[in-house]
This record gives structure tokens, C-alpha cells and sequence, in this order.
């Protein structure tokens, strides 16, 4: 009991941290890229720091309080159910309990929970982001999730940690011998990290301040929070999935960053589509090559 | 031969009765004799069943040969005259209580309804061609008067079509007596069919055609059947309850009986019958789908009811001819309710048409639920007879592998149900039209339970028979098998087998 | 004693109501009623049929009791008590003809109860009336082709029949129990009728009586064996049949929740959503091994219960505040806090997230899609049910959340307690299947499964859902959210700082502006709307079945103008007539040699 308390704490704590360096490095990646210095490193945490200590916060109403803790509880929930390691019993969580299928669905308890406390704010603005996030989750999920199965049907099995056990050395990598499902899934997980260019539904110039418009104080802190987790877990899951797990912290944190410079080099390079542009996307590139991938895999083997 | 178990009592009984009316209304128990006759006639039917099962009763009273009076009673006739016998019965119980109109009390509708009973009664009992002409003049002489009882301008115009038509039909038929008589020398039916064989073929088919026109007008098959709804919507409910449960069941079963019996090869005799029946299925039932006046709906109703019927007595095959029996019985039960119902309504209300009923089932909750009660037996729904009855006929096409009358009875029922459960939904509109409300709803006191009493009876034989089928089911198979067995017939009366 | 006889009539209703409860308690050994010949109506209780038993014990009460409010209306009670004896029927029945007695009745008085309400239409009743009755004559069909076959209405696999006869039975019987399921295209009396009926019943058609379909539907697994691979072979891991059925039901998920999407009044969304709920369970029957199978009897349970609590929840809203569409309400959040907690379970379990059993069936169809590897239907299965997230957040932010948009909506109160008291309890057993999703399995679906003659599932304990594929467990997920919940507040309220609720619901971050009461902030109507703009589903909601429906009852209509038409003329026409079909006949037969 003791164990997996600590353990949970583990994975909450490196999972934070992580999550504000990968942010604090993207800022400064992309400033560098448009010829800026940029912030340091460190921001992401001072921000977040600070808007947790604020003193006041204003809400509209029990529901816009509870919508962020849901998705904190969510996040860290998430969290716990994705093996960090493989073949240690540090930086499992419950994920035992657990399978991939459940972890894709806890994924989007975060936006569905951010959806009742918008509801809630009452500002049209918000939920017309909040529309248009569900909008894009609905293009992603479908080649996002395909392309899981062809993983899950490759392994014949929904268990994260059976599929990262089974990827034993690089040339068992799901990266090498299932090119096609990471080809499907890139995309989808860029958009599932509200990357550019699929970043529409915060975006500031098209929305007014989209979904997060009415939140400040402590309760946007909390969500800050939550998402520089949310971003690491995603990350670790497909380390997990596609780039054959880690069997330590070292690993772990180059293989997801190796992944985060690939997704935010991909971010840095294409311009913002529209919602329908991005559904419309997803339902023809990324959809196309997973139904490639099924013809392959299982009509024709 | 007993005194009770005599066939002729079914004739003779309600024709004295009728002839004898001066001395009832001087005594004042024509209501009483009314409901009395047909009872008594009931009675005596259901309690020949096991007699009539063991072998039929024949009655021969000689007159001058070949002419006489010729009765055969086997288990499909007594089916239907039992059926016709309550009939009377239900529809003289709800005249005594609940008619108020004048044009059926007294002498007159009394005399006409018993004389129609003893028709009806003739016609199936009969074994004797002419005899059968005379039985259908007096069933159909009654029934132009009773058409035109209510004496105003719809009823008359409507006796009259019925009056012409009808006589046209009879000379049809009595053509086709005549040209037999004069081939054969026969009008004993037996004998008749006998002897028809030997007839040449082209006059086998002049005289099949002249009967079938004229049997096909009385009983109301579709090229012949266009006289229906207007006679329906202008007689009295009442007396078209009797018209549709009574008078063209009759017709229809003299129509197969005689085809059954006369015709040698059942190939050309399923060929028509089928035909026809299918037609007139059809045509009624999508002609139907338009009506907007209650009587004429239902008239339509029956139109497509008895083609069903034909549908599966001309498949001459045991098991949908006694299907066919049991749905001529439940639709009669249907039928009698559902008319009996359009008057009471039309007791309340000035017009039985579709706009001025909206919303009458909130007014009179009572009476339209026994008409969505009716609706229901005739769609075939469970739990009512209608439903046994149906199936019966269904299976026994499934049996034979013969699936081209189950679609169309299948997809005739879905039509029917487009109608009937449009009125169903305009009578429970929610806003009631004002010529509900308003008309002689305030003049007329509620009806008592009398009233109801007939009719609840027949929602109990029908749940009955829709639940129980099995307490008629040896009567039904009794009479598909005297009435397709044509050799017991003829065996029967003349004592030989035929060829 | 004249006082009492309303509370009277109410508790021998409310009795009633309990009788299916009754039935699958004490119903053992089998009851044979004589029909006629040598039919029988056999009347016993399988494994199946007491699954399905199971919801309406679980639902006739809890409908039963809103029912029961108010002045006593006794036609309503007697048709209700009607329905339930003819689903009872239908549901005990070992043979055909008393499944399709059941079945009849089931129609026709759910039918007069429909019409009951004061927003049926002519064109909504006969609608409903019209598909129900073609499927139950669709289903007669089938089964008087089984006859024809067996010699028998007994269920009961159907072996020593030809190609033609198996595949005539299939698609007669499979037809009749689609359109009871609301399969598109045959789907249009669904929305109409959902949406007309009175609200209480709205639950009963949704929640049960469509069930009755999907007993039917699983019922074909056992007149064709092996799940359905005997009609026509297997298509990679199931069978061909089954493929083809599983695309209907991908296809009418996808679409019913694109409609549901753009529908503006309540009922009809939740209509919708049936349609599309039914489709995954058409899908996994599609796939017809034990895990799919198992996931579909887990989902019927679950969308009974939702539906049930949506349709009672609406149902109190409606009475509350009299309004039904989604601009018409808003913000009832403060002022109906259980039904909003209602309606929240409610969408969790439509949508399938973690931890409601909602989930659990999904993750078995999922799974079993997997297995099957037809991985494009468990594409299509994953589209619909992203979709639905989108339905599901205008269920709650219409009524709920956003702004009060109509006078009703701003006083509403709480619905009275017989709304409420089925609310909890549905959210309760929701709740528990949820967490126990191992119990659900092991006591719901199991036995149903071994009746099919399918693999039980099994869980090794009550909380963990355990498959080939790994499974979850339902106790610690739900202890990881809870314990995170309860931390996460506990902190936030620990922390320094202070929470002020804001001063009026205008408060806003609107552009710079400050919003006022007459301008639009209601987002409710207009939600969704953008989605026409992506291809795919701007085709999908540009093309409905209407135009066909109409088109063919204006061809029938016509038709039966031009034969009404034959029957207005006069005696000499029909005398003519007669003539001349006399005339003509003996010609003919002339003309054919005159040997006939």
C-alpha cells in the first residue's frame, strides 16, 4: 500500500516536472526558430507557481469549481494507469489494473470535464471552443485509434505492459515492425497534445481566448498543471507503445523527449488549420493510411 | 327423425313468425319474439352440433319432381346458420334497448329481419338449385326493404341501387338455373353435379360464368362489388351489421359450395375463386384507404374481408377453408361490432364523417374504445379472434408452401391498418371538434348498460375465440370438411358415390 | 371510501407494475395453452428471455411510479398494463406464435398509449403504427416460412431446411427486429414517436420496449448456430452474415449520431441517440463471439438504464418548465441539482467513459472487434462514439448549464419525488454496475452467454472486467479517481486564497464588452452546427429518408384515389360491367377451344 502511494507520488512528481521542462524548452525552440530569445526554461513552473498562490479566484457557479478538479483527478488518474518502466516495480502505478483502451478513454475525461466547467462559465466564446475541441477529438480519435488497434492486434492484447514487454530489443521496436500505426498515430497524438497545427481550439485569434476564457486564479493553475502532465503521460505512452518502454528514468526522458523534438518540429513547421479542415484531415490522410494498415495486416496476412 | 332436429325449423320458424306479425303487435311482443326466434334458432344449432357431426340431416319435402323443398344440414351449414341465428340475435338485442329511431321498432323491421334470417338460413341450407333462387330473392327482397327502412333520401336512393343491382344479379343467376335444368334435367344439387360433367364445356362455362356474376354481385367480389359502399352508407348501421355479417356470408358460401360441388376439375374452380378473392382483397383494401366516412370505411373493410375469405376458401384445401370459416365467423363478430358502434354514434353525433369525430374518443370514451376493439379483431391483432383466425388461414397456406396469398394478405392488412388506425388517431385527437360537443350530445341521456351488453358480449366472444380457438375447432374442421368433400355430399343425398 | 378509490387505483398500478419483477422470480417449469391442431402456446422461462425479463422488472416500477402522480388516468394505467403483459407474453414464449402475440400486443397498445399524448401527430402515430405493424407482419412472415420449413412455431435451431428457406427466415426475421431496433433506413418512426409520446413513456419505448428488438436479434443465433457462420461461411475471424449485420449497425450509429448532433428538441436527440446505441449492440451481435456478444447484452442493460434515467430526468424538466427544446432551457444547474446530476450520469454512460459500465460494454465490443479483426467497423464503431461526446455535452449544456433562456427555465423547481426516487435509483445501480463490472458479468451476461451456447467470460473477482486482452479493474479505478478528487479538493481548499462566486451571470470576458440580458450567450441552439461544414457530415445530414416515406404514401394514396373512383358511379355502369365480363368470358374461353 505504502509502495504504490510513494510510487503514485513518483510518477505524479516526475511527470510535473518533466512536464514544465518539455514546455519550457518548446517556448523556447519555437522563439529560437522565429529569432527570439525567448523565456527561460523555468517559466512554465514560476507561471504555474504563481497562479496557484493567487489569493483570489473568481467562479461562476459549484460546476466551474468542480470542472477543473475533475480534470486534474482525471490527469492524475491517467497518470497512474500508464507503466512509466518496464520490468521494475517502481513507476507503475495501477497500471496493471488497467489497459490501453482504458488509458485512450481517461484521456478525454480531461476534456469532457473542462467542457462542464465552460459550460457552466456560461461565455458563448468558451464553448464555441469547447465545440470545436470536441469537434477535433471526434477527427483524431478515429486514426488515433486504429492505428491502437493495429498495435493491439499485432500483440493480441490490451495490456500496455505486455506490449512493451514484448518489445525486447530495437529491432522489436513497434517503431521497426509496425512503421504503419506510428505513421497513423503521429499526427492524431500531435492534435491530442493541442499542438500546432491542430491547435485551433485555443487559439486566441479565431476564438475569443477559446475555452479557457473565464478561468484565472488558482483554477486555471490547477489546469495548467494538469496539462504539463497530461503532455509527459501521452509522451510516455507512446514510448511505451511504439519505442519499446525504458528500463530507467534516463531512457524514459530521451526517448520522450526524442519524441516531443520530433512532434514540436512538426508543430513549428505547419500552419493552423480550421476545425473542418482538421476533421476533414484526419478523416483522409491519417484515416487513409490506417485503412492501409488494415488491408495490410489483416486482409492479406 | 326427431321433431326438434328438423333443418326446416331454421326456415319455417322465422317465416311464420314474420307472416304471423298483426297477431305479435296486438299482443305487444315483437321486441320479445324478435330476440326470441333467433335465440331459440341459436339454441337449437348449437345443440344439433353432435348430431350434425355424426352424418347430416337431409329434409326432402316433395312437391312435384324435380320440384321440391330440399334441406342439408351438414356441419358447414349448421356453422353458419348458428352464426347467422346470433347474429339476429345480438343485433334484435341491441334494437330493443337501444333504438330509439322509430324506422326500427314496430311491425315492419320485424318482419324484414326474420325474413332475412330465413334467407340467410336457405341459402345455406338448400340443396336445391331453384329452391336457392327463391331463398336468394328473399333474402335480397328483404334486404332492399330494410335498406330503404329509414324511408329519406339517402336510404331510398340507396334501396333503389340495391333493388336494381340486385335484381340483375338475380336473373344472372336464374339464367344459370335454367340453362342447367334444361342440360341436365336436374335441380336436386346432387344430381346436379352428377349429371354436370356431361354438359358440353362451352356451356359449362356460360352457365359458370352466369352464376359466378350472379353469386359475384350478391357476395360483393370486386368487378361486381361497386354498389357496396353506397348501400352500407345508406342503410341503417344496424341493419348493415346485418348485411355485412350475415347476408353476404351467405352468398359466399352458396358461391364456394357450388363451385366445390359442381365443378369437377378444383384446378380452374381455385384458379377463379383465388382470383377473385385476391382482387377484391386488394382493390378494397387500398380503395379504402381514402374514405372519410365512417360506414362507407367500413364497408370497404368488409369488401376486403370477404375477399380474404374467398382468398382461402378457394385454395380448397382443409386447413384455410376452416381457417376461412373461422375468419368468416370473427369477422362477422368485428363487423357487428364496429356497426353496431358507427350507431350508437350516429345517435350523438350528426355525421359519421372523419372531420366531425375528431376527438370523439374523449367525449365517448366508452364507445370508441369498443370501435378500436373492433378495428383490432378485424387487423388481426392479438389477443382477438381475428388474430386465430388469420394465422389459421396462414399456416394452412404455409403448410402447402404457398407463399404469393400470405404476402398479399400480409401486405393487405398493413393497408388495413393504414386506415383503421387513422381513424383510430382522429378519433382521439386531442381537441375534440366542435360538432362532437356540440350536437345531440346535450339532448340525449348517457346509454344505459343495456346498450352496451350486446356489445360487450361480442368483445367476449372475441377475446374468447382469440385466446381459446381450440372450443370451436372441431366445429371448424367439421364443416372445411363437408364443404370440400364432394364426394360425401353427393354420397350423402343420393346414396351413390360420384365418378 | 370515494376519496380512496384514486389512491386506490394507484396501488393496484403500482402492484402491477411489479408483476415482471413477479414473473422472473417465481416463473419455473414450462406452461402449455392449445391453440388449435396441434399448436400450442409453450410459455417458460430461458436464460435470454430472463435477461431481458430482468430490465422490464427493473423498469415497469420505476416508470410506473411517475405514472402513478396526479389524477389517476385509467385508460393510461390499463393499455401500460397491457404493454407489460404483452412483453411478458412475448418474453415467455418458447415458440413463435407466442412471441408474435406478445409482440402484437406490445404494438397496438403501445400505440394507444402514444396517441395519448397531445403532441401526436396523424403523421407520427401512422408512422409508428405503419413500421411496427410491418415489422410484426415482416416477422410473421418469417416465421410462417419457418413453419413451412419444420412443421413446427418451436424456437429452435433451424437445421433440416433448404439455402433459400435459412436465408428467407434470416432476412424476414432480421428485418422485422431492425426495424424495431431502428435500423436506418428504417429508422423514421423512432425520432417521430420518441419525441410525440407522453414524456414518462418516452422512457418505456426507449428503454424497453426497443429492447424487445434486440431480443429478437439475439434470438437468431439460436435458429442459426455457430453465430450465423452456418449461412454463409466466415470472413476473417467471424462469420460473413454477422459482417454484413455489423455494417448496418456501424453505419446507423454513424449517421443516428450525426442527426442527434443537429436536433434542437431534447426527445428527438435522445431518439437519436437509441438509434445509435442500438447500432453498437448490432454490431457486436454482428461479430457473434463471446466477447462482442457479451458486450452487446451489457450495453442493452446499460442503455435501458440511461435511457430510462434521460428519458424520466426530461420528463421532470418538461413538466417543470414545459419547454423541450435546447434554446428554451438553460442554466437549471442550481435549480434542479439531481436532475443535473441525473443527466450527467446519464451522458457518461451514453458516451462509455470510465467508470460507468457504459465503458465495460464498449471495451468488450472493442475488444471483440479486435479479436475479429475487422478493424474498420471498430473504426466506424470509434467514430460514432466520439461523436456522441458532442450530443452529450448539448444534453448538458442545454438544459443545464449556460444561460436561463425562457421565463420557465428561470423558476423552475426540482421535479417532484416520484421523478426523483427513480432517478436515484437508476444513478445508483449505474454507479454500482460501474464499479462492479466483474458482478455484471458473472450474474447478467454469463448466463445468457452459456445459453447462447457461447463462452462465459468469467471475472475473477467483482470489481476486474478480465478478457484475453487484458482487462480493468472497476474498484480501483473508481478509488484512483475518487482519492485524486478528493486530494486535488482538499488541497485547493487547504491552499491560502479565497473563492468569490461571481456577481452576476453577465460577468463575463466577452471581447471588452459587457454582455446584456438580451443578448444571445445561450449557445445551446447553435451547437453543432459548424459540424456541416466538414464533408462527410454535411452529406450525412443533407439527405434524409422523408422524401421516400412521403413518396410512397402519395403513390398509395393515389392509387387508392384512382380505385375509390371505379366505386361512385351508377347502377347502369355496374350492370354494363356485369355485362360485359359476360360478354367477354364464354368469348375467351371460345377463343381457347372451349375445353375447360
Amino acid at each position: 500500500m505504502l509502495h504504490i502511494l510513494l510510487d503514485s507520488l513518483a510518477m505524479i512528481a516526475l511527470c510535473y516536472v518533466m512536464g514544465f521542462l518539455f514546455r519550457g524548452f518548446y517556448r523556447q525552440f519555437n522563439a529560437r526558430l522565429q529569432r527570439r530569445w525567448g523565456p527561460s526554461i523555468w517559466q512554465n513552473f514560476y507561471d504555474n507557481l504563481k497562479f496557484l498562490l493567487k489569493s483570489e479566484t473568481l467562479i461562476h457557479g459549484p460546476m466551474f469549481f468542480f470542472g477543473p478538479i475533475i480534470i486534474a483527478a482525471g490527469a492524475i488518474t491517467t497518470v497512474l494507469f500508464i507503466p512509466f518502466l518496464k520490468d521494475s516495480i517502481w513507476l507503475q502505478g495501477v497500471s496493471a489494473h488497467g489497459n490501453l483502451i482504458l488509458i485512450i478513454y481517461l484521456l478525454v475525461v480531461g476534456p469532457l470535464g473542462n467542457a462542464l466547467a465552460v459550460g457552466s462559465s456560461g461565455n458563448p466564446f468558451g464553448v464555441m471552443g469547447v465545440t470545436r475541441g470536441l469537434t477535433r477529438l471526434m477527427g483524431l480519435e478515429v486514426p488515433f485509434f486504429l492505428g491502437l488497434a493495429l498495435v493491439m492486434l499485432q500483440h493480441e492484447t490490451a495490456s500496455v505492459q505486455a506490449i512493451m514487454a514484448a518489445q525486447d530489443s530495437i529491432a522489436h521496436w513497434n517503431l521497426i515492425t509496425n512503421p504503419l500505426a506510428f505513421a497513423v498515430i503521429l499526427l492524431p497524438f500531435i492534435a491530442s497534445q493541442n499542438g500546432s497545427p491542430f491547435d485551433v481550439v485555443g487559439a486566441p485569434v479565431e476564438v475569443y481566448a477559446g475555452p479557457r476564457v473565464e478561468f484565472g486564479g488558482r483554477l486555471l493553475g490547477v489546469l495548467m498543471t494538469q496539462n504539463m502532465m497530461m503532455t509527459v503521460a501521452k509522451l510516455v505512452l507512446m514510448v511505451d507503445l511504439f519505442l519499446g518502454g525504458a528500463s530507467n528514468i534516463f531512457e524514459l526522458i530521451a526517448k520522450a523527449f526524442a519524441l516531443f523534438l520530433l512532434t514540436t518540429a512538426i508543430s513549428a513547421t505547419f500552419p493552423r488549420l480550421k476545425t473542418e479542415q482538421t476533421v476533414d484531415f484526419f478523416w483522409t490522410v491519417p484515416l487513409g493510411v490506417a485503412v492501409l494498415g488494415v488491408i495490410l495486416n489483416v486482409w492479406l496476412i | 327423425m326427431e321433431f326438434s332436429a328438423s333443418p326446416i325449423w331454421f326456415i319455417a320458424l322465422p317465416m311464420l313468425a314474420a307472416f304471423s306479425s298483426p297477431l305479435w303487435v296486438r299482443w305487444r311482443v315483437l321486441d320479445q319474439l324478435l330476440l326470441g326466434i333467433p335465440l331459440g334458432l341459436l339454441l337449437l344449432a348449437l345443440g344439433l352440433f353432435a348430431t350434425v357431426q355424426q352424418a347430416p340431416l337431409i329434409e326432402t319435402i316433395v312437391i312435384a319432381p324435380p320440384l321440391g323443398i330440399h334441406l342439408h344440414l351438414d356441419s358447414a351449414a349448421l356453422l353458419l346458420v348458428a352464426l347467422f341465428c346470433f347474429a339476429v340475435t345480438l343485433v334484435a338485442a341491441f334494437l330493443w334497448h337501444g333504438a330509439t329511431e322509430t324506422h326500427l321498432r314496430g311491425r315492419q323491421p320485424f318482419v324484414l329481419i326474420l325474413l332475412l334470417l330465413a334467407g340467410g338460413n336457405g341459402l345455406v341450407l338448400t340443396g336445391d338449385l331453384f329452391n336457392l333462387y327463391v331463398f336468394l330473392e328473399i333474402a335480397g327482397i328483404s334486404a332492399y326493404v330494410l335498406t330503404a327502412v329509414r324511408d329519406d333520401r339517402p336510404a331510398l336512393a340507396a334501396g333503389l341501387k340495391y333493388l336494381i343491382i340486385g335484381s340483375v344479379a338475380g336473373v344472372f343467376f336464374l339464367l344459370a338455373v335454367v340453362l342447367i335444368y334444361l342440360q341436365t334435367g336436374q335441380l336436386n344439387m346432387a344430381a346436379v353435379a352428377q349429371a354436370f360433367a356431361e354438359i358440353p364445356p362451352a356451356m359449362q362455362g356460360l352457365i359458370a360464368v352466369l352464376a359466378l356474376i350472379g353469386l359475384g354481385i350478391k357476395s360483393e367480389l370486386f368487378p361486381f362489388n361497386f354498389w357496396v359502399p353506397d348501400v352500407y352508407r345508406g342503410s341503417d348501421p344496424a341493419i348493415t351489421a346485418l348485411f355485412s355479417g350475415l347476408l353476404v356470408k351467405a352468398f359466399l358460401f352458396v358461391l364456394v359450395h357450388l363451385a366445390v360441388l359442381i365443378w369437377i376439375d378444383p384446378e380452374i374452380a381455385r384458379i377463379w375463386l383465388m382470383t377473385l378473392g385476391a382482387l377484391t382483397l386488394m382493390v378494397a383494401e387500398l380503395a379504402a384507404l381514402r374514405q372519410d366516412e365512417m360506414r362507407r370505411m367500413l364497408a370497404y373493410s368488409s369488401l376486403g374481408q370477404i375477399g380474404l375469405i374467398l382468398l382461402a376458401f378457394g385454395f380448397l384445401h382443409e386447413s384455410t377453408a376452416a381457417g376461412a370459416f373461422f375468419h368468416l365467423i370473427s369477422h362477422t363478430l368485428a363487423k357487428l361490432l364496429l356497426f353496431l358502434v358507427a350507431a350508437l354514434l350516429l345517435r350523438r353525433v350528426l355525421s359519421l364523417h372523419l372531420d366531425a369525430l375528431t376527438g370523439a374518443g374523449r367525449v365517448y370514451p366508452l364507445t370508441v374504445g369498443l370501435f378500436v376493439v373492433g378495428a383490432l379483431c378485424i387487423l388481426g391483432l392479438p389477443p382477438l379472434s381475428g388474430f386465430m383466425s388469420k394465422l389459421w388461414i396462414l399456416q394452412g397456406f404455409a403448410a402447402a408452401q404457398t407463399f404469393w396469398p400470405i404476402a398479399l394478405i400480409l401486405v393487405a392488412a398493413l393497408i388495413e391498418a393504414g386506415y383503421y388506425f387513422r381513424w383510430i388517431r382522429v378519433l382521439y385527437a386531442p381537441a375534440a371538434a366542435s360538432a362532437v360537443t356540440d350536437s345531440k350530445t346535450s339532448k340525449t341521456a348517457p346509454e344505459s348498460w343495456a346498450t352496451y351488453a350486446p356489445l360487450l358480449l361480442l368483445v367476449g366472444l372475441m377475446l374468447l375465440l382469440g385466446i381459446a380457438p381450440f372450443v370451436i375447432e372441431g366445429a371448424l374442421v367439421d364443416a372445411a370438411r363437408a364443404l370440400l368433400d364432394r364426394d360425401l355430399l353427393i354420397q350423402s343425398v343420393l346414396g351413390v358415390a360420384a365418378q | 371510501m370515494t376519496t380512496n378509490r384514486p389512491l386506490l387505483l394507484k396501488l393496484l398500478f403500482l402492484a402491477v407494475s411489479l408483476t415482471p419483477t413477479l414473473t422472473l422470480l417465481t416463473w419455473d417449469g414450462a406452461w402449455v395453452w392449445p391453440l388449435f391442431g396441434e399448436f400450442e402456446l409453450l410459455f417458460q422461462l430461458e436464460p435470454l428471455a430472463a435477461f431481458f425479463l430482468l430490465l422490464l422488472a427493473l423498469g415497469a416500477p420505476l416508470v410506473a411510479l411517475p405514472m402513478a402522480r396526479g389524477t389517476p388516468d385509467v385508460p393510461t394505467y390499463a393499455l401500460f398494463v397491457l404493454l407489460l403483459l404483452g412483453m411478458q407474453v412475448l418474453l415467455l414464449a418458447g415458440d413463435f406464435i407466442g412471441l408474435f402475440i406478445g409482440w402484437e400486443i406490445m404494438t397496438w397498445s403501445s400505440y394507444l398509449l402514444l396517441i395519448r399524448s397531445t403532441r401526436a401527430t396523424l403523421e407520427g402515430a401512422q408512422t409508428y403504427i405503419l413500421f411496427n405493424l410491418a415489422s410484426a407482419f415482416l416477422l410473421l412472415a418469417g416465421l410462417l416460412v419457418f413453419y413451412s420449413a419444420t412443421g413446427d412455431f418451436q424456437i429452435a435451431a433451424l437445421t433440416e431446411a433448404s439455402t433459400a428457406q435459412r436465408w428467407a427466415v434470416f432476412v424476414l426475421l432480421g428485418l422485422a427486429f431492425l426495424v424495431k431496433v431502428g435500423v436506418l433506413p428504417l429508422h423514421r418512426w423512432i425520432p417521430l414517436g420518441y419525441d410525440q409520446a407522453p414524456d414518462l413513456f418516452s422512457a418505456v419505448l426507449a428503454g424497453l420496449i426497443s429492447k424487445m428488438g434486440v431480443y429478437g436479434l439475439l434470438l437468431l443465433p439460436t435458429l442459426f448456430p455457430d453465430a450465423l457462420a452456418g449461412l454463409a461461411g466466415r470472413w476473417l475471424n467471424g462469420p460473413t452474415a454477422g459482417y454484413g449485420l455489423a455494417w448496418i449497425g456501424a453505419i446507423t450509429a454513424i449517421v443516428a449520431t450525426f442527426k442527434a448532433i443537429s436536433q434542437q428538441d431534447i426527445k428527438r436527440l435522445l431518439a437519436y441517440s437509441s438509434i445509435a446505441q442500438l447500432g453498437y449492440v448490432l454490431t457486436a451481435l454482428g461479430v457473434g463471439s463471446s466477447l462482442a456478444v457479451g458486450g452487446a447484452i451489457l450495453q442493452t442493460l446499460v442503455h435501458t438504464l440511461v435511457k430510462l434515467l434521460l428519458f424520466i430526468t426530461f420528463a421532470g424538466i418538461i413538466l417543470q418548465t414545459g419547454q423541450r427544446r435546447f434554446n428554451d432551457l438553460g442554466h437549471l444547474i442550481d435549480r434542479m441539482p439531481v436532475a443535473f446530476f441525473a443527466v450527467l450520469i446519464g451522458i457518461i454512460g451514453l458516451a462509455g467513459m470510465p467508470p460507468l459500465p457504459g465503458f465495460a460494454a464498449k471495451y468488450l465490443v472493442f475488444v471483440g472487434l479486435i479479436d475479429a479483426r475487422w478493424l474498420l467497423l471498430l473504426a466506424a464503431m470509434m467514430l460514432s462514439s466520439t461523436a456522441a461526446f458532442i450530443y452529450c455535452y448539448r444534453l448538458i449544456y442545454g438544459p443545464f448549464l449556460g444561460h436561463a433562456n425562457s421565463p420557465e427555465a428561470r423558476d423552475a423547481t426540482e421535479a417532484p419525488m416520484s421523478y426523483l426516487i427513480p432517478q436515484i435509483v437508476l444513478m445508483g445501480l449505474l454507479v454500482l454496475l460501474g464499479i462492479f463490472p466483474g458482478w455484471a458479468i458473472e450474474i447478467i451476461v454469463d448466463p445468457v452467454l452459456t445459453a447462447l451456447n457461447l463462452a462465459p467470460i468469467g471475472a475473477p473477482s467483482w470489481g476486474e472486467l478480465a478478457t484475453p486482452y487484458g482487462g480493468y479493474d472497476g474498484v480501483i479505478l473508481m478509488t484512483v479517481f475518487g482519492s485524486a478528487f478528493v486530494i486535488v479538493t482538499a488541497l485547493f481548499w487547504l491552499a491560502r486564497g479565497q473563492l468569490r462566486r461571481a456577481g452576476s451571470p453577465y460577468d463575463l470576458s466577452f471581447a471588452g464588452e459587457v454582455p446584456t440580458a438580451d443578448m444571445p450567450l445561450h449557445y445551446g441552439a447553435g451547437m453543432g452546427r459548424e459540424l456541416r461544414r466538414i464533408p462527410l457530415i454535411g452529406w450525412i445530414l443533407a439527405h434524409t429518408t422523408t422524401g421516400i416515406q412521403a413518396g410512397l404514401t402519395r403513390q398509395t394514396l393515389a392509387t387508392a384515389g384512382l380505385l375509390g373512383g371505379l366505386y361512385r358511379r351508377d347502377p347502369q355502369t355496374w350492370i354494363l360491367l356485369a355485362v360485359l365480363v359476360l360478354a367477354s368470358v364464354p368469348t375467351l374461353l371460345l377463343l381457347n377451344g372451349g375445353n375447360s
